[in-house]
């Protein structure tokens, strides 16, 4: 039999375990939990600073138009460089050590696109005359983009934010290479020691957490429209 | 009252004004129609009385203080706003919409509940029912019932309304039309009303100002005066060849000095007192006779064409026994 699904079928059920359920119940506090932790910790701080940075210079990008442009091409290039070359690229510089800081620095430049072209997309997806009756009623511009324009683009915003997180908890597998930990310590240790459990265990894990995040974003989603909801007449 | 004196705009840029040296007063508890083509500036000129655009010369007085006396946001929470594509806020509910610039004055809740449900049963929506809807629910015409009920919200004694009822089929804009103007009878604002169509500017307007390319005034008067005297090719050709019998439309029936009805009526076409004097004559012409039973006050009055020249007295012209055109 070639097929490979056949042979991995063979392998779960036959003499050669590809996981090890013992080494898992055994390892499980002290090797597996701490790599999820830690994968949690690495992806929420990136995607909580990016948002940070993302949301004013998004704002910005969508009243000053001309910033737009420079703004898309400096962050489009930080999105298209290969992510182990930006981990290298990072810990070659003088002063940033190896390890966490500059895994969230990558993950934090890879999320900076999404993020602030959805902000723009989603400040642009306001009607032009729900903001010309909220001027003409009175509301100043901050009223204006906090009561009106900021509350009808988050749909959009967190729609960017779904995209960046699961994009973010892939990629910080890779940080493990530069002790970054997180659930890529559990592979890159899975195949030094040739190891197939470990493999699996982190790779599951990180998909298992990308679904979940991204579950809980699109109820977020939802939530945040309670009007898209309603029946029409 | 709203007063514009000398008022031009230019925009940065430009040479040619979009509106220029426009002059005229809006008087308390009257409705100004701002009518005239596209590009006459008539959106320019109502949008500069609240300073959602500003000025390039001359001003605008309200109630004898220059708009500009104050903040533009503080100016705008007193005067009224209603536009033709609405501007609901979608993710707000049809109370919270009303209550926009209530809540920015600072009311407190009771008194904002207790307007917006006012509000709702002033423009004919039931409060219990429609208060917690969102905007996405309700029908065109029911957006723009809500819109003009949050434009009235703070009672401000100026409002702006730009094609409030535009944004709706014809038949359900005739029923906003009047329905605004039974409201007004009420609440007396002053408001400065713009539209293209001149049929809605007769039907809406105590005044008109025609404006022209350019922003050029070209006739501000009552429209009765409006058609029937016309200052010039251009107004005359704007209000149309059957402003005749537009200034039929401006009368009901029911309002017109008839011969009573002696003897029998039996047979004659009936008309009711509703009717516009227009639609009266429609139906005349059409129905063959030469008269009509109008009854009124239980009284029956006799509607012939006689009658309705007498109305027209000496418009378009014609040597009647009128004498009370200053023509």
């Amino acid at each position: 039999m070639s097929n490979p699904a056949l042979l991995l079928l063979q392998d779960l059920t036959g003499g050669t375990e590809l996981v090890d359920w013992e080494w898992l119940g055994e390892n499980f506090w002290e090797d597996i939990l701490p790599a999820l932790q830690g994968h949690i910790f690495l992806s929420s701080i990136s995607v909580a600073i990016a948002l940070i940075i993302a949301l004013p210079v998004g704002i910005l990008s969508a009243r000053y138009r001309k910033a737009y442009p420079p703004v898309t091409f400096v962050t489009g290039i930080l999105y298209s460089i290969p992510s182990l070359a930006l981990f290298a690229i990072l810990i070659s510089i003088p002063g940033v050590a190896i390890g966490p800081s500059p895994v969230i620095i990558a993950l934090v430049a890879y999320s900076l696109l999404i993020l602030i072209r959805n902000t723009v997309a989603g400040l642009d997806s306001v009607p032009p005359e729900t903001k010309d009756a909220a001027r003409g009623m009175g509301l100043t511009d901050r009223q204006i983009l906090f009561r009106v324009e900021l509350p009808l683009a988050l749909p959009i915003i967190v729609a960017g934010i779904r995209i960046a997180t699961v994009t973010i908890i892939g990629i910080a597998t890779i940080g493990a290479y530069i002790n970054g930990g997180g659930l890529g310590t559990l592979i890159f240790d899975g195949i030094q020691r040739q190891f197939p459990t470990m493999i699996i265990a982190g790779a599951v894990l990180a998909t298992a957490m990308a679904i979940v995040a991204d579950l809980l974003l699109l109820a977020l989603e939802r939530y945040l429209r309670p009007w898209a909801r309603v029946r029409r007449t | 009252m709203i007063e514009f004196r000398q008022v031009s705009k230019t925009y940065p840029g430009s040479d040619k004004p979009v509106v220029e040296d426009l002059s005229f007063e809006v008087l308390e508890g009257e409705i100004c129609v701002l009518v005239g083509p596209s590009g006459c500036g008539k959106t320019t000129s109502m949008r500069m009385v609240n300073r959602l655009i500003e000025i390039t010369e001359g001003e605008i007085l309200i109630d004898g203080e220059p708009n500009t006396a104050m903040s533009g946001t503080q100016l705008r929470r007193k005067i009224g706003y209603a536009i033709q594509q609405i501007g609901l806020f979608p993710h707000r509910t049809i109370a919270d919409n009303i209550g926009t610039v209530p809540n920015l004055l600072g009311w407190d809740r009771g008194r904002i509940k207790s307007r917006v449900d006012e509000l709702l049963d002033t423009v004919g929506l039931s409060p219990d029912e429609y208060r917690n809807r969102y905007p996405a629910e309700l029908s065109g015409g029911q957006q723009q019932r809500v819109g003009v009920a949050r434009a009235l919200a703070a009672d401000p004694p100026i409002m702006l309304m730009d094609e409030p009822f535009g944004a709706v089929d014809p038949i359900t804009r005739e029923g906003l039309q009047d329905e605004f103007l039974r409201i007004q009878q009420d609440i007396k604002k002053t408001i400065v009303f713009v539209t293209h169509d001149i049929d809605e500017a007769i039907k809406m307007g105590d005044k008109i100002a025609i404006l022209k390319q350019g922003g050029v005034l070209a006739q501000y008067d009552t429209p009765e005066n409006i058609l029937s005297e016309p200052d010039s090719e251009f107004v005359s050709s704007f209000v149309g060849g059957d402003r005749v019998l537009k200034r039929l439309s401006l009368t009901r029936v029911g309002e017109m000095d008839l011969e009573p009805a002696n003897g029998g009526t039996d047979g004659l076409l009936r008309i009711d007192e509703g009717l516009t004097v227009k639609d009266a004559l429609s139906e005349l012409i059409g129905s063959g006779h030469s008269r009509a039973v109008v009854e009124k006050d239980g009284e029956n009055g006799l509607l012939t064409f006689e009658a309705i020249e007498d109305l027209m007295g000496g418009a378009s012209g014609e040597p009647s026994n009128g004498g009370e055109s200053s023509a």
